[in-house]
């Protein structure tokens, strides 16, 4: 069976330490999946390699049957994948509402844009997302100045703003309140069918409340595949995280 | 319903500030166009002409060091080879004393050449020459910068890159005598002459040309920054790996602003030699390169009038602190003076400081700023538009 999104025996070694060491990963079109795992277990490294940050040393990666592994990061991009970072990127110079114009990327070409406004026609729609995420207040400001929690909120908007086909979230409720967690677990479960995610995350009550199915990854590869109950019963699974109290108390 | 309340009353301020932008860069134009009217000097004019092309210069720069973060040390170089060309163009005019009328140019014939050579052929057009003094500086960006952004290299590298880039090229020029004039450089140039207007160095004809070529390129430089390519340069500037993730070419873009910085410093090298009536291998020398960043530095180089203005201000002191009694020895002491504390004190550059106080007066006004708006945009105006004369 082939899926969405699959990535196949992939290996990476960065100076013979192999972070991600024989991963088969199978994602369905429209799926939320959850990567758990404990530190260094390779589910940033995983990520980086989907969008081309990191090029697998062994392996392939194929979106809808087309590889990725030998494509350069903007052409991954093109090609519908999405990427939010563990420590928020934005572009901190730039205002809110210049962030999201910047993600927002039909067009791609130096002189496609050069005859383009900053502002576009699409302003609105970009504003509106502003609002969504909360940052309504804060579109004059350069995004330097926001907090932590909204600077997370700024990245997933602009992963809206460019509205990829695959959508990759690395530990998107990190540094947020019990409330923002919720509204982004409402908004997750919002963008389930329509886009594919992957979400990297630790906060177990979060990840049970939007899974379908979690990928538990240790030592660069996966160890167990299953809805929340067959995760939280795997010995394997509590085995690796070494606590007896099993994921929800890690 | 709320919601598109809520962004035309977003846009509104936003597109002020693009208005009141681009009066104050209109005022400053216009400024410097009123010069020659309450000024009849020939000597003070040509002066002013040259600090203006420099002020071209340094805002070549802003366009690829403010708003890509592209630190290019190298910029004579595109200005050099501007300059060079116009030089070549203008060289082939002059009737040679030794030869006549369509002769091998002077220093040719000291140097024992016997034809013109191939490259030199083509400046008898002066169609040409202008099109190579943009052409030629843009080509060598899009080779120099094909190598290097597209091999990702960032930050200093690309500094030291593009000085070395424009070492060899000053050295290739001042090794290659018989066809360039070596140290000498091309001297002894013919006045341009375009659509039976003559543009004597020492007129307000040149002065003028200066400055429509100034306002021209500076609108230019303002609209690739408003483009959303602009945006996309800054956002580069700011997180260049971010962007990539976003399925722009981050080489491209990068390349661009390589280009057309290259394109407005090779314009600004034609009209140096015609301001300056000839060419020198010191046009592509590192102390000029170097100083258009000083020059950016100080009038702040996110801003592409505060480069410009700034390289106005420091070339204007320079030559008026160098040539007065008091400072004549320690004229460089206060220059250093003056870079050590913008350094310090304004890491914006004088654009910054603008900005600051322009925002002062827009926070006092923000409650009456949507009924009139006018007030505010006035004084900037006035402001800056006075800056300018000052500086000129």
């Amino acid at each position: 069976m082939t899926g969405y999104l699959e990535l196949r025996d992939v290996a990476v070694s960065f100076n013979g330490f192999r972070a991600v060491d024989g991963l088969s990963l199978t994602v369905e079109k429209g799926e939320l999946r959850c990567l758990i795992g404990p530190n260094g277990a390779g589910k940033t490294t995983a990520l980086d390699l989907i969008c081309g940050k990191v090029k697998p040393t062994h392996g392939s990666i194929l979106l809808n049957g087309r590889p990725l592994d030998r494509l350069e990061e903007h052409e991954i991009a093109r090609a519908g994948i999405g990427r939010k970072f563990q420590i928020p990127s934005v572009f901190k110079e730039l205002t809110v509402p210049q962030n999201l114009e910047v993600a927002y990327c039909r067009k791609t070409g130096v002189f496609a844009n050069l005859l383009r406004f900053a502002r576009s026609v699409e302003s609105d729609g970009l504003e509106k997302l502003a609002e969504m995420v909360g940052l309504e207040d804060c579109l004059d400001a350069p995004a330097g100045i926001l907090s932590h929690g909204q600077t997370q909120w700024l990245e997933i908007a602009l992963l809206l703003a460019q509205d990829p086909q695959v959508i990759l979230m690395d530990e998107p409720t990190a540094g947020m309140t019990a409330h923002e967690t919720r509204k982004t677990a409402e908004l997750f479960k919002r963008l389930k069918g329509r886009h594919t995610l992957i979400v990297v995350e630790h906060d177990m009550s979060f990840i049970k409340e939007i899974s379908d199915i979690i990928s538990v990854m240790h030592q660069g590869r996966l160890l167990a595949e299953g809805t929340v109950q067959d995760i939280e019963r795997n010995p394997e699974v509590r085995e690796a995280y070494l606590g007896s109290g099993g994921i929800t108390g890690a | 319903m709320v919601a598109r309340i809520d962004s035309t009353s977003d846009r509104v301020p936003v597109l002020r500030r693009t208005w009141v932008q681009i009066s104050i860069y209109g005022a400053v134009c216009l400024a410097i166009f009123l010069v020659p009217v309450v000024l009849d000097n020939d000597f003070l004019l040509n002066k002013y002409a040259r600090y203006l092309v420099l002020g071209i210069l340094a805002m070549a720069l802003s366009l690829s060091w403010g708003y890509c973060g592209i630190l290019n040390l190298g910029q004579a170089l595109s200005f050099g080879l501007g300059s060079y060309c116009m030089a070549m163009a203008l060289k082939l005019r002059t009737v040679p004393v030794h030869t006549g009328e369509g002769g091998l140019p002077d220093f040719m014939v000291w140097n024992n050449v016997q034809e013109l050579p191939w490259f030199w052929a083509p400046f008898y057009s002066m169609p040409f020459a202008l099109f190579a003094g943009i052409a030629v500086p843009v080509l060598l960006a899009v080779l120099l910068g094909w190598f290097v952004f597209r091999a990702r290299i960032t930050g200093v590298y690309v500094a030291i890159i593009s000085l070395a880039a424009l070492v060899v090229v000053n050295l290739l020029i001042i090794d290659q005598q018989r066809y360039t004039g070596g140290f000498n450089g091309i001297t002894d140039l013919a006045q341009l002459e375009i659509l039976g207007m003559e543009f004597d160095a020492y007129s307000s004809a040149s002065y003028y040309l200066v400055a429509t070529v100034l306002t021209v390129c500076l609108f230019a430089a303002l609209a690739i920054t408003k483009s959303k390519t602009g945006l996309i340069m800054q956002a580069i500037r700011d997180h260049e790996d971010r962007v990539r993730y976003f399925g722009y070419d981050v080489a491209h873009f990068k390349i661009f602003a390589f280009a057309a910085s290259a394109a407005i410093a090779g314009i600004a090298g034609m009209l140096y030699t015609i301001v300056m009536e000839f060419a020198s291998p010191t046009f592509l020398g590192v102390p000029l390169s170097l100083s258009v960043v000083i020059w950016c530095a100080v009038g702040g180089r996110q801003s592409l009038l505060g480069a410009m203005l700034g390289a106005i201000l420091v070339t204007g002191m320079q030559g008026a602190l160098s040539e007065s009694e008091t400072f004549l020895d320690t004229w460089m002491l206060v220059m250093g003076g003056v870079f050590v504390a913008v350094v310090l004190f304004l890491p914006k550059g004088l654009a910054g400081l603008v900005e600051t106080i322009v925002e002062h007066l827009f926070g006092q006004g923000r409650a009456a700023r949507a009924a009139t708006g006018k007030p505010a945009a006035g004084k900037d105006v006035s402001g800056t538009g006075k800056k300018a004369e000052e500086a000129a």
